[in-house]
């Protein structure tokens, strides 16, 4: 083997094994998780719905869950604690399937507005509070209608940070 | 006080009106799993049309929820976390594609790698990094211009940001704990003035494979 053709099977061999190579091909992250058995730590559909029906003793299991086992798991938890804010139990049924699974539905041909998708400015807590206390006026708004710093109108959209 | 104290209060008051547990935030500061551990703690996760082309999505997720000020600049993604955005095509409530994004290099050095939306080659809680090449990398801002990185029609930030959250969590708080009977008019913003790890990405439309999706955020550590 020449002297290149050694160094090129290094190179190789050491974007195999995940050294941090300056030669090695940009398209290859030498990330430490690369080849690894991953276990979910967290996950998040709709704002703030996990928060507020999941016991905490349950909340590990939420989060290390996935949405297909939403509606078995945790729907009647959802139900019971939807009657404790004073729905009817239909009407808790009916939103309860609306939250579980916990998913961030989409529509696509559709303009973006939750709960069709969710954009930075919708205020989905108003939205949330709405749908739990019903007409109650004391509850059903947390008169925080919008972001302390206006989004972007162009990509990355999110306001820039604060900094000292 | 410290953000850890104030959610130990706030989980101790979450009694009254027949609210046993609470909003702290959209999700920020999740468990007590999580507590420890806020760059795999998911903020928040929003889907999108973009504003700028009706025929692309954004999909954003935050994590590291109440970074303040002084740490915007040194605060930074975990390279042992894997954040995904996972999508339903059919209803089913299963993942038919991913898009996954992590980061390599330390500090404020690092580069964020995305790959797909691509079918996963695991379904479900366990995950692995998706076989085929980077459809898209970008260094990872540390300052409030954010550095953007655009492949094959798909467009990448990462970094820190405004957390985009608002909510009277605080007045929220009152209220659970029976020292308030209603919200306040106008209400404060809790997350006001903080900020959080955002990552964005632009991409076409076509590439969800539906035009009606189901969208949910993860993040994933190597198994012990």
């Amino acid at each position: 083997m020449t002297r290149i053709a050694k160094l090129a099977a290094l190179a190789v061999v050491g974007a195999l094994l995940g050294c941090q190579s300056p030669y090695a091909p940009r398209d290859i992250a030498m990330s430490v998780l690369m080849n690894k058995d991953l276990q979910q730590e967290d996950r998040f559909g709709l704002p703030a719905i996990a928060t507020v029906f999941i016991p905490t003793t349950l909340k590990d299991a939420y989060n290390l869950g996935s949405p297909s086992g939403d509606v078995a798991n945790f729907k009647s938890l959802i139900v019971a604690k939807l009657m404790a804010f004073g729905q009817d139990a239909a009407s808790a049924e009916a939103l309860a399937s609306a939250l579980a699974p916990d998913i961030q539905p989409v529509d696509l041909s559709q303009p973006s507005a939750f709960l069709n998708g969710r954009k930075p400015a919708d205020d989905v807590i108003t939205g949330e509070l709405h749908l739990i206390f019903g007409s109650n006026a004391a509850l059903n708004d947390d008169h925080v209608d919008a972001n302390d710093t206006p989004f972007l109108t162009t990509f990355p959209y999110l306001a820039g940070p604060h900094v000292q | 006080m410290s953000r850890k104290v104030a959610l130990s209060l706030l989980l101790a008051g979450a009694v009254a009106i027949g609210v046993t547990r609470l909003i702290r935030a959209s999700d920020h500061k999740d468990s007590m799993l999580l507590a420890g551990d806020p760059a795999a703690d998911i903020a928040d996760v929003y889907t999108f049309r973009s504003p700028t082309n009706p025929g692309n999505t954004v999909l954003a997720m935050t994590v590291s929820g109440f970074i303040p000020p002084p740490e915007a600049s040194t605060t930074y993604f975990d390279p042992n976390v894997l954040y995904q955005w996972k999508i339903d095509n059919n209803g089913d409530a299963v993942e038919d594609l991913v898009i996954q994004a992590f980061v390599t290099g330390t500090g404020g050095h690092q580069v964020m790698h995305f790959r797909g939306p691509a079918a996963p080659s695991d379904i479900g809680a366990t995950d692995r990094i998706i076989n085929g090449s980077e459809t898209a990398m970008v260094a990872v801002s540390n300052s409030p211009t954010p550095i953007v990185a655009s492949r094959n029609g798909m467009t990448v930030f990462a970094g820190v940001r405004d957390d985009p959250f608002f909510f009277d969590l605080v007045q929220f708080k009152h209220v659970i704990a029976g020292e308030a009977t209603s919200f306040r008019n106008p209400g404060v913003d809790t997350f006001a003035g903080t900020n959080v790890l955002a990552i964005v990405v632009e991409l076409p439309s076509s590439l969800l494979g539906n035009s009606k999706l189901g969208v949910w955020g993860t993040t994933s550590r190597p198994q012990l």
